[in-house]
């Protein structure tokens, strides 16, 4: 079972999901990764700072050993150690995302001796990755139906370019269980979120209305918040409950884009899912194939499911005994089943 | 290898503020990349913006936790002060522990030109060890700020280097009026040459023997100053020893209308030069009255002339030419020491002919193109011919006394005389011989060619000939020749048979004392 597990960095959509995938799993099977290739796809290949953030973060969880961890690196080699629970701090450099290295930790940490804190902090709400809200409303609590004892604080936001944000996730060993998220209860709550830093005073206000004449939601009702943060940004997002499960959809505002088109990009994307009418989207459909093939078993219903999924799905298929059985079952929605092979 | 930068706190740039993170900021850029790690930075803050500089160091903090950075009080109360800059950075460089294991970039951005010069040669003088990191603001269509590492080695800008040796290549060329000059030392005056003449507006001082090619170089040296655009007067030139007696003055120097009876204004020689060059050959022979002016108009660029109530300016480059030794004329009272002092800041010693050989074939055909060019006609030395004449030009015992001005005087009359364009070996035979003539008794003809004849020999061994044979004709006996010959390794022999090894040298080419002793005796 120990055996060496090789994979190239080119393989499916080819970034740094597969980098993640393949580390938590390593330091959870305990087999020794070599991965080639690294980022081969990509106009500037090799290891990025925060992909070298997130390789030397799993080897502190397990003690684990690498070997070409530097920058621009296109290969390298990880022999993974025990993994110890305990008081963890890291530090995400030029913004990146803390999202991203907590998907990577988290998993790992669930395997470990003791119970753990990790405080991360970099940017909460970037583009190009989930937001901590995201991560805390609607992943979070699926890993705890799942029975993962695992909590998530957002203590402080970091926007681009800052940064400077800060999240305290606290996370106690135990087991996954199978988890069926088949069916879309009924809409039970909508709500709409702004907050913003240092932007001019009408952006979370316009974001909010189109959010809210999307939803058929009076524009009183949403919350618009002005936080503390170490620069500008503004986020923005829709949280929707359906019965037991809690989808988030989130953008953030950007320099030189209308504060209208941001919130209308992530209208048209909550209404993608809309029509769907699965319970999963893509985003989190995404999140849940690992814990799911940890738990040996689970199923979920979801729009059609992303090349960086296939892609996930495939590391984990490396590492772990278990099969994932993809039903197209329309142009709009598909039905992964999980089962241990 | 850990990575570190040293920069300075730019106090416009660099600054923060509300709306800092909407703006580029030199300092913080060299941060956000996703492909670089800084490990730490030395940050030269004037101590008065310590304070304010302190949200860039948290910032940085933010963007990337992986630096640590250390803020180094450096004090630059002005900014546009170059000696203050430079002192201060000098200083900390200076006092700047080197390690080894560490890649030093210096970053240079906008900022007061003052700065991005002095960490420049801070770096190119290896006080800073390490190369230069440029970063400037995202270029429309690039996804991020610019990041240029510049290594100062310059022969690695292969095209740079090349244009640069082209360029003092060409240079050169123009000095030796395009000959292909063989001599090493000439050529090595030559290269030096061209920089002070590129550098420098001070006298040049121009010594060797008459003919040596020092009216030729002067010209030369004012076409290498037109052609780089150094110049905008004329080349003046006059040799001093044609200006006598009270007219000298007047031709150097000018005169006013009626200094003296029936005196019409006159500009002189001096202004004539004005933003050009005046070469004064012979300057030995200027008289003492004239020496004292001279020295004035080199100094302060002004002058009197004869017979005016003020002064008028001049502002030439002067170059002076002399074949005597100004240090000996100094001495007895001919020259002012205070105008030698002036005149030789850079001074070049013009080999004669007879020093530089290797280039007289390189001259020979550079006349002859020359009087093919100038008479229409094209003249060529039958191949014989030519060897003939450079044998006989190459020999040390051609002594080439009036130097370039024979060669060319030489070439002049063959090239003349050459029936249909061809210089057969009768008109090099007559011309060695009116060389012979012209050089005159004082020296005999080739004493080796009068003993053997057209015998081929080596240049080593007509050398060594020579010497042997003139002994032989100096010295009464063998045994005197000898003991003059060997005079040094005689001593560190047992036996002294100086006589015998002589006659043994003598055997191996045929000959023998008497006869040579003899033949001396009847010439």
């Amino acid at each position: 079972m120990n055996s060496l597990v090789q994979i190239d960095g080119t393989q499916g959509e080819g970034g740094g999901q597969i980098l993640r995938s393949a580390l938590s799993l390593a330091a959870i099977t305990g087999r020794p990764l070599q991965v080639d290739r690294v980022r081969g796809g990509r106009r500037k290949s090799g290891l990025m700072r925060q992909h070298l953030t997130c390789l030397r973060a799993v080897a502190r969880l397990c003690d684990g050993k690498v070997q070409g961890d530097e920058l621009r690196s296109p290969q390298f080699s990880f022999q993974p150690g025990t993994i110890r629970g305990g008081d963890y701090h890291f530090d995400v450099g030029s913004a990146g995302a803390v999202a991203l290295v907590l998907q990577t930790v988290l998993p790992v940490l669930l395997h470990a001796d003791a119970p753990s804190t990790v405080r991360i902090t970099g940017g909460t709400h970037v583009s190009f990755s989930p937001s901590v809200t995201s991560l805390r409303d609607s992943f979070v609590p699926v890993l705890q139906r799942m029975g993962a004892k695992v909590d998530l604080k957002l203590e402080r936001y970091g926007f681009n370019p800052a940064g400077g944000g800060s999240i305290l996730a606290t996370i106690a060993p135990g087991a996954l269980e199978p988890l069926e998220l088949v069916e879309r209860g009924p809409l039970t709550s909508a709500q709409v979120g702004v907050v913003q830093c240092s932007v001019p005073k009408n952006v979370a206000r316009r974001e909010a209305d189109v959010l809210c004449h999307a939803l058929n939601l009076n524009p009183e009702r949403a919350r618009i918040e002005t936080v503390e943060s170490q620069g500008p940004g503004n986020a923005l997002w829709v949280t929707l409950l359906h019965g037991e499960h809690t989808t988030v959809f989130d953008a953030v505002g950007m320099k030189g884009r209308r504060a209208e088109q941001v919130a209308k990009t992530l209208v048209r994307r909550m209404q993608r899912w809309q029509h769907s009418g699965t319970p999963v989207d893509e985003y989190l459909a995404d999140q849940l194939l690992l814990p799911m093939a940890l738990a040996s078993g689970g199923a979920f219903r979801t729009p059609p499911l992303s090349q960086h999924s296939r892609t996930n799905m495939d590391v984990i298929g490396r590492f772990l005994d278990v099969g994932f059985e993809v039903l197209e079952e329309s142009e709009r929605a598909a039905r992964v089943d999980v089962r241990a092979a | 290898m850990p990575c570190t930068v040293i920069g300075l706190y730019g106090t416009v740039m660099d600054q923060g503020g509300k709306r800092r993170w909407d703006r580029w900021r030199p300092t913080l850029s060299i941060f956000q990349h996703p492909d670089r790690i800084v490990d730490h930075l030395e940050l030269l803050v004037e101590p008065r913006w310590l304070r304010r500089s302190q949200e860039l160091v948290n910032d940085i903090r933010s963007v990337s936790p992986e630096t640590q950075v250390t803020v180094i009080p450096t004090p630059m109360e002005n900014p546009w002060d170059f000696a203050q800059v430079y002192g201060a950075l000098l200083d900390y460089a200076r006092t700047r522990p080197q390690e080894d294991d560490e890649e030093l970039l210096v970053h240079i951005t906008t900022g007061t030109h003052v700065a991005q010069i002095c960490l420049f040669l801070l770096v190119e003088s290896n006080f800073l060890r390490g190369r230069l990191l440029q970063t400037g603001p995202p270029r429309r269509g690039s996804d991020g700020p610019l990041w240029d590492e510049i290594d100062l080695d310059l022969s690695r800008y292969d095209a740079l280097a090349r244009r640069f040796a082209e360029e003092h290549a060409a240079a050169n060329q123009v000095l030796k009026q395009g000959i292909q000059t063989r001599s090493p030392d000439f050529n090595r005056m030559i290269e030096e040459l061209e920089q002070v003449s590129a550098l420098s507006t001070e006298p040049i001082l121009l010594t060797g023997p008459s003919g040596a090619g020092k009216s030729a170089l002067a010209k030369q040296i004012t076409a290498l100053k037109r052609r780089r655009g150094q110049l905008a007067g004329p080349l003046v030139q006059v040799n001093c020893a044609t200006l006598l007696g009270d007219k000298a003055m007047a031709a150097l120097f000018g005169h006013s209308k009626g200094a003296f009876t029936g005196a019409t204004e006159r500009q002189g020689l001096l202004r004539a030069a004005d933003k050009g060059v005046l070469f004064l050959d012979e300057i030995g022979e200027l008289g003492l009255d004239e020496q004292a002016m001279l020295l004035r108009a080199i100094e302060a660029k002004r002058f009197l002339p004869l017979g005016a109530d003020v002064e008028v300016e001049s502002d030439f480059q002067l170059i002076a030419g002399t074949n005597v030794d100004l240090r000996q004329a100094v001495s007895s009272g001919r020259f002012r020491g205070d105008l030698l002092a002036r005149i030789d800041m850079w001074h070049f010693e013009l080999p004669g002919l007879a020093e530089r050989r290797q280039d007289i074939e390189p001259n020979l055909n550079f006349e002859l193109q020359k009087f093919a060019q100038e008479l229409g006609r094209q003249v060529a030395f039958n191949k014989n011919a030519k060897a003939r004449f450079l044998r006989f030009a190459l020999d040390p015992a051609s002594p080439w006394t009036g130097n370039f001005r024979d060669l060319n005087a030489a070439v002049l009359r063959m090239a003349t005389l050459a029936p249909g364009g061809r210089i057969g070996e009768d008109q090099v035979n007559a011309e060695i011989g009116r060389l012979q003539r012209r050089w005159g008794g004082s020296i005999p003809a080739d004493p080796v060619a009068q003993v053997l004849g057209e015998t081929p020999i080596d240049r080593f061994d007509r050398a060594q000939l020579n010497e042997v044979i003139t002994a032989c004709r100096e010295h009464p006996t063998a045994a005197a020749a000898g003991r003059a010959l060997f005079a040094h390794s005689r001593t560190q022999r047992a036996t002294q048979n100086d006589g015998d090894r002589l006659r043994k040298y003598l055997a191996k080419w045929g000959l023998d004392f008497a006869g040579l002793n003899q033949a001396s005796k009847s010439r």
